[in-house]
């Protein structure tokens, strides 16, 4: 049979081109807006003057964007790896069980992943209030001394963390047990028959079998929690916005509340860069890793 | 015939059109005023609107207050969205005008809406100028008063004749009457919005400028002595912290709730809450309570105000039409001459003709605050303040360590002004 070539390619053409002209439209025509706004002194609205990369150059004597940076980074050790062991862990621990217990177990570790931030925010601080939370009541019960969890720099990112985990854990743990439920039962029973122990099944059978999707969800929390900010924002709120600075939220305080796009331009395009590396740089691990497992 | 039929439709939906628009003007108003003060906007706005029926109609909209409020507008200006009318800060008004989203309120404005500039407070007044013009009609002052439990200060002998607490008259009396509260057994003698230092920034300030203090001096932060102020007035407070004097990391929510429980005897806060005391005292859930400007901490008495306004905002290639302006100014004015009942949401009305008159003088505890206008200072004039502005944003990074006692007055005033120095 002859293949039509010509229309083979309009037909491929047409159905690519809504995708093509919508992305186009919305994501890259921006981004390279972004750029260019980065290298002028615009406000959040309107036009500005060409300024070269000052606004780049700045940002190395800027001591906020420095304790953002940082933030940043502590935030996503804090929450990326433990996320993913803690989820690894529910996981293991919902495969055990079986038929309306494990949905039931399941649902439950689900639940907060289905709540808006402003409800997490809500019931965490309910929780932990300085003066009228249920666990400063706890505190004082046990005679430990209260924790102003939110208001000190100490506690700050570490409790932002449990409670981010705490909420986005649910999906991960889906994750984790699908790929549980991939692995062929053979080769548990072979394990078995070969008398090895829980732990070793673990590390010979489990975890080398479920590394994809363990490297899956390493780098969807890495993305996601680079770009960490409305935790941040609701829990600083009236306490220490700049001490707890992070990177998108500085990019939210310059151009919203200081009406500076330009300078907001060039810490988004910095990100934007970070992003990009890290991303890069754990898919090559990853690779490597797979590579000797 | 189909031609002439369409024609036909055509002509009469704009001969209704216009009909309608000769008729009524339709005034589009955004605010953010969401509180007990919204409830009462909402009746204001629908008497305007019973009184005007066929001639103006407020078609009003509540919109979240703080960044997201003033970003909206922002964006909405600059492509021809904005509304006809709005509230806006006095305190953001640098930013608005630096931005040139809001119209200038000339003379023939004022006469319009049959009001003069001479009937405001010149504290006011001044605090919606830039340049010399006018940008904004006041609506009202909103200050931070001082809230106290009659109840408890009776019992502890701490009222005066003139049921007002004792001591307010210097920092070692004030605080003697707090230590006097603490012996006599009153868990926070002082509720105070301690772990919200946005909120704190207004005791502060107002402290700063009972010394005369200046925060922004020809567009320099704290320069001269004035960080020394900032220190002494940061010092006072960090005192009463340090003395168990006050509630540490208390948020705003929680602070009201202290205080209306009885747990806390005190309280500093903005004059919209007095409502909530109305509202409980009436369903008989309150003690005697009442609210008293801020006692003088230093040398003159001062107070930190901000002020709700009206401003019109200048759309980007939206012409509006001699009517529709007609009709916004006769909103303004009309609000102006009718806001006696804006006061029974605490603030103090801006416009002199409703806070002098009889009807006024007999509300409390409004009348017995207002006098406090005389001595109102507002924000610096920069578009780095202001509500949910940037210097909030470093104070409260700052006072909140301070104020609980983490961090020493002098290292937080030597932050502060290194960071708001930064802003520029």
């Amino acid at each position: 049979m002859l293949r039509h070539t010509t229309k083979e390619t309009l037909i491929a053409l047409a159905l690519v081109t809504p995708f093509v002209a919508i992305y186009g439209l919305v994501f890259v025509y921006p981004t390279i807006k972004m750029f260019l706004l980065s290298f002028t002194d615009a406000p959040l609205i309107g036009p500005g003057e060409y300024v070269g990369v000052e606004n780049y150059t700045r940002l190395t004597s800027d001591r906020r964007f420095d304790t953002a940076f940082w933030n940043t980074a502590y935030f996503v050790l804090l929450s990326v790896i433990p996320g993913t062991f803690a989820a690894l862990g529910i996981a293991l621990g919902v495969e055990r069980l079986g038929g309306r217990l494990q949905s039931l177990v399941l649902a439950l570790f689900f639940l907060p992943y289905i709540l808006p931030v402003s409800v997490v925010y809500l019931i965490w601080d309910w929780t932990l209030n300085f003066q009228f939370g249920i666990a400063m009541h706890v505190f004082d019960l046990l005679g430990i001394q209260r924790v102003p969890i939110f208001k000190s720099t100490a506690w700050f990112m570490p409790a932002v963390a449990l409670v981010t985990i705490w909420w986005t854990s649910g999906f991960s743990v889906l994750l984790f047990l699908s790929g549980l439920r991939a692995i062929p039962k053979e080769i548990y029973e072979a394990a078995a028959l070969d008398n090895a122990s829980r732990w070793t099944t673990f590390r010979r059978v489990t975890w080398p079998l479920l590394w994809p999707v363990t490297a899956l969800v390493l780098t969807i929390g890495l993305i996601a929690q680079l770009k960490i900010f409305d935790q941040v924002y609701l829990f600083s709120t009236g306490g220490r916005p700049n001490d707890n600075m992070v990177m998108v939220y500085y990019i939210f305080q310059r151009a919203f509340q200081s009406d500076q796009g330009g300078r907001a331009a060039a810490i988004a395009v910095v990100l934007f860069a970070i992003v990009m590396i890290v991303s890069v740089l754990n898919f090559q691990l990853m690779r490597l890793s797979r590579g000797r497992a | 015939m189909n031609a002439v039929w369409r024609f036909g439709a055509v002509a009469g939906v704009a001969v209704l059109m216009a009909g309608s628009a000769a008729a009524q003007e339709t005034v589009v108003w955004w605010d953010f005023l969401s509180g007990g003060d919204g409830v009462r906007m909402k009746q204001l706005i629908e008497q305007f609107n019973a009184e005007h029926q066929g001639e103006v109609v407020i078609d009003a909209t509540t919109l979240e207050w703080g960044t997201p409020f003033y970003s909206k507008v922002q964006t909405s200006a600059a492509v021809g969205e904005a509304p006809d009318l709005m509230t806006y800060h006095a305190s953001r008004i640098p930013l608005a005008v630096q931005q040139g989203i809001l119209q200038e309120i000339t003379a023939a404005d004022w006469e319009a809406m049959g009001l003069s500039p001479s009937d405001y407070d010149p504290a006011t007044l001044d605090a919606v100028t830039s340049d010399g013009k006018q940008y904004a009609v006041p609506f009202d002052t909103h200050p931070i008063v001082l809230y106290y439990n009659k109840d408890v200060l009776g019992e502890a002998g701490l009222l005066t004749e003139d049921g007002l607490p004792k001591g307010l008259e210097s920092a070692e009396a004030f605080t003697a009457t707090l230590q006097a509260l603490k012996d006599a057994g009153v868990q926070f003698p002082m509720g105070s919005v301690t772990a919200d230092g946005n909120f704190m920034f207004r005791t502060i300030y107002s402290l700063m400028g009972q010394q005369g203090g200046e925060l922004m001096t020809d567009g320099e932060f704290l320069a001269g002595d004035n960080a020394e102020k900032l220190q002494n007035a940061l010092s006072v407070l960090a005192g009463w912290t340090e003395a168990g004097l006050q509630s540490t990391y208390t948020d705003y929510p929680a602070t009201v709730a202290l205080f209306t429980s009885g747990e806390a005897a005190m309280m500093i806060n903005g004059v919209w809450e007095v409502p909530t005391m109305m509202d409980l005292q009436s369903q008989g859930q309150l003690f005697e309570w009442g609210a008293v400007e801020l006692p003088v901490i230093f040398e003159q008495p001062t107070t930190y105000a901000d002020s709700h306004s009206f401003a019109i905002p200048a759309n980007q290639g939206k012409e509006m039409t001699p009517e529709k302006r007609a009709a916004v100014l006769e909103v303004v004015g009309w609000m102006a001459k009718n806001s006696l009942f804006w006061a029974t949401a605490g603030h103090i009305p801006a416009y002199g003709p409703v806070t002098q008159s009889e009807d006024y003088k007999a509300m409390q505890p409004n009348a017995t605050y207002s006098a406090l206008t005389a001595n109102m200072i507002f924000d610096p004039k920069t578009p780095l303040a202001g509500v949910a502005g940037p210097i909030f944003d470093v104070m409260s990074t700052y006072f909140v360590p301070t104020l609980n006692g983490e961090m020493d007055p002098a290292e937080a005033v030597e932050a502060i002004r290194e960071e708001l120095n930064d802003l520029n």
